[in-house]
């Protein structure tokens, strides 16, 4: 088998997992190659609009287990490869001395046992760190059931690690994984975050969840989430639309990947993070799931319209950043910037802060952009919904179809 | 006599015409504009004063705020028109605000460099990621690429710190200037004063090969979507970018 043979095999099985982030990392090039970039790099972007930063491939396809969902499970008749270390250190230096990629990612199948596979992945960085002198990204993926010291050994070589929940329930996992158990990547992230530092996994550890698999609702799913950043610390959480590789009595038959449902997803995500919102301000057991029309925070806004509108000047951060249209970077600007004056709406502007969904909801100076009376929930909610394109609507609508079937 | 509206002369380096503007600044000058000597065209009722040499700007250094200089230095590499108008207004109320000058937005002169500084920037940002190295037998790496503004600078002290142990050239097609790096210096040229002849081997074909498979194989075909492609990596940046020449030879952009 060739080289580019088995890139083809190795790159096409790890395309399913959602990160490529390569930020959080400054580590310094040691007399060799290679530095990190803290804000992260992207350095291409492929068809599917998603970034492409590392060189995210597996190790082998091969595996011991026969998870329902994936492609790469047992029973699945298709070509098996195997690189060796050597061969992934020197595509590695060679695709990052040509500034293609910012660092690698590299994940695995699990060949023999979890410790055999890890020491392996382990051997292959280690060549990288210490032969080659890489100070470049490198995310690694933890396999599940792996020593402690092997967890160790590689968190001192790597940049990021992560485990990957897949499931946001038990009864999910029970159902499609049934060689994996959650408690595995609890330890696992549990061991991270207890091992953290400048030396151990600088830019932190993650983990992703595969949407619309299993019948979870958005509310299972994000309170999982919000409860693995507060256990845990990790970075990110990252969301996969279900792509169906595999035929399975227990797997949904769907043909579009609910792409809609796992941007609203990224977006509440985002508010939990860093706009200070509560899952249950965005979502409740009557409704547990997102408005497929509106972006949460609008949706939020929408249902809290009392509390509206904000006067800019007057706002504290935290009821800033609440506002649709407002994030963080925004935020900051408007409240530095309102000692010296008072802002008017061409001020907003000028800062560069986008008014197309935040002037429904705020105030400059006393003063609505438009008149008083077009402050009314149906005014606002059908302009906020008739800015998308009618073709996104179109989209949209076939996608809010298919969920209420699921 | 108070000396307004004269049309100053700077010899385009940024040295030069933070010497001039300090100098503006503390004689109470208002120009009417400062332009390149090389770009200046004579006309009758303008009478252009040359450029000020040996002004003395440690004192008035010492009375900026860093990050005034900083975003005065991003401003001076955009191709904006008048940009040295800009960095004057911009330097004059940087001494009268001092650190807060950043959030006065609602200043003119303040609210338009602090986009070109966004704007500059962000391409640099761009090109560190899209730039593409090619390597000769003789392991020497090269790479082209096409920028609005003058990037060249900020983009090489990326690859110094990135790849010290590498021999590279980086040029910019637009303004036919490029930077070779001799593991240890940079050196600035004029494309002009260097004949560059390049031959690529069979083996840095089968690495390009390998990247292209990479590329293609990784994105998923379920969730195609080409118009964000486009919106993250515009077409101006596609031939200079390895993977997408062939996109670019086909599309009818050229």
């Amino acid at each position: 088998m060739t080289l580019k043979e088995k890139l083809e095999i190795l790159a096409d099985s790890a395309k399913y997992d959602a990160s490529c982030s390569s930020s959080g990392s400054s580590r310094e090039n040691k007399n060799g190659i290679g530095n990190g970039s803290i804000s992260g790099i992207c350095h291409s972007f492929s068809s599917d609009g998603r970034c492409i930063s590392l060189l995210k491939i597996l190790m082998t396809n091969c595996c011991i287990y026969n998870c329902k969902y994936c492609i790469n499970r047992k029973s699945n008749q298709v070509k098996r490869a195997i690189f060796t270390p050597e061969e992934i250190a020197s595509i590695t230096m060679n695709f990052y001395k040509r500034n293609y990629i910012e660092g690698l990612f590299l994940s695995s199948g699990i060949l023999k046992s979890p410790d055999y596979t890890m020491e392996k992945m382990i051997e292959t960085i280690y060549l990288l760190r210490n032969k080659y002198h890489f100070n470049g990204y490198i995310h690694a993926k933890v396999i599940p059931g792996a020593s402690e010291y092997l967890i160790q050994k590689l968190g001192l070589l790597v940049d990021r690690l992560s485990a990957n929940i897949e499931l946001p329930t038990e009864n999910g996992l029970t159902l499609l994984a049934p060689d994996k158990n959650s408690s595995k990547v609890a330890e696992i992230m549990e061991y991270v975050k207890k091992k953290k530092s400048k030396v151990f996994t600088p830019a932190g550890q993650s983990t992703q969840m595969i949407i619309g698999a299993t019948n979870e609702t958005d509310l299972d799913i994000l309170e999982k989430s919000s409860s693995l950043y507060d256990s845990y610390k990790l970075k990110r959480v990252f969301y996969s639309a279900y792509i169906s590789v595999n035929k399975d009595k227990n797997l949904p038959t769907i043909k579009i990947p609910p792409l809609k449902r796992e941007n609203r997803l990224y977006q509440a995500d985002w508010l939990l993070r860093y706009y200070n919102f509560k899952v249950k301000d965005l979502l409740e057991k009557e409704n547990p799931n997102f408005n497929i029309l509106l972006d949460p925070k609008a949706d939020w806004a929408l249902r809290h319209l009392d509390e509206f509108p904000k006067e800019i000047n007057k706002a504290s951060y935290y009821e800033l950043v609440k506002i649709p249209g407002i994030g963080p970077t925004s935020a900051k600007k408007i409240v530095s910037s309102r000692k010296f004056f008072t802002i008017q709406f061409s001020d907003l502007k000028k800062m560069g802060i986008s008014l197309k969904r935040a002037k429904y909801f705020i105030l400059c100076d006393g003063k609505y952009f438009a008149n008083s009376s077009c402050f009314r929930k149906s005014f606002i909610t059908n302009n906020l919904i008739l800015e998308e394109k009618p073709k996104e609507i179109e989209k949209r609508t076939q996608l809010s179809l298919f969920y209420d079937g699921n | 006599m108070m000396e307004t509206n004269f049309t100053y002369l700077y010899d385009g380096t940024w040295e030069n015409l933070i010497e001039l503007i300090f100098w503006l600044i503390k004689e109470k000058r208002k120009p009417l504009e400062i332009i390149e000597e090389e770009k200046y065209e004579p006309t009758l009722f303008n009478m252009p004063i040359k450029p000020i040499r040996n002004g003395n700007t440690k004192d008035m250094e010492k009375r900026m705020p860093r990050e005034s200089l900083r975003i005065a230095y991003y401003v001076f590499l955009s191709n904006k028109k008048n940009k040295e108008l800009i960095i004057y207004y911009f330097l004059l109320n940087s001494l009268k605000y001092q650190h807060q000058i950043i959030y006065m937005r609602n200043l003119k002169c303040v609210n338009e460099a602090l986009n070109i500084q966004k704007r500059v920037s962000r391409e640099a940002h761009k090109w560190k990621g899209f730039l593409r190295f090619k390597e000769t037998k003789n392991h020497f790496l090269y790479a082209e690429f096409n920028a609005d503004n003058n990037i060249l600078g900020i983009l090489a002290k990326h690859f110094q710190k990135r790849l010290p142990k590498e021999y590279w050239l980086i040029k910019d097609q637009t303004r036919d200037i490029l930077c070779i790096y001799d593991q240890k210096n940079l050196h600035f040229l004029e494309s002009k004063d260097l004949t560059i002849n390049l031959k690529i081997e069979k083996e840095e074909i089968e690495t390009e090969e390998l990247w292209k498979t990479f590329f293609q194989t990784i994105a998923i075909k379920e969730r195609l979507n080409r118009k964000c492609q486009q919106n993250f990596m515009p077409k101006k940046y596609w031939q200079n970018i390895l993977e997408m020449e062939d996109t670019y030879e086909k599309s009818d952009y050229r």
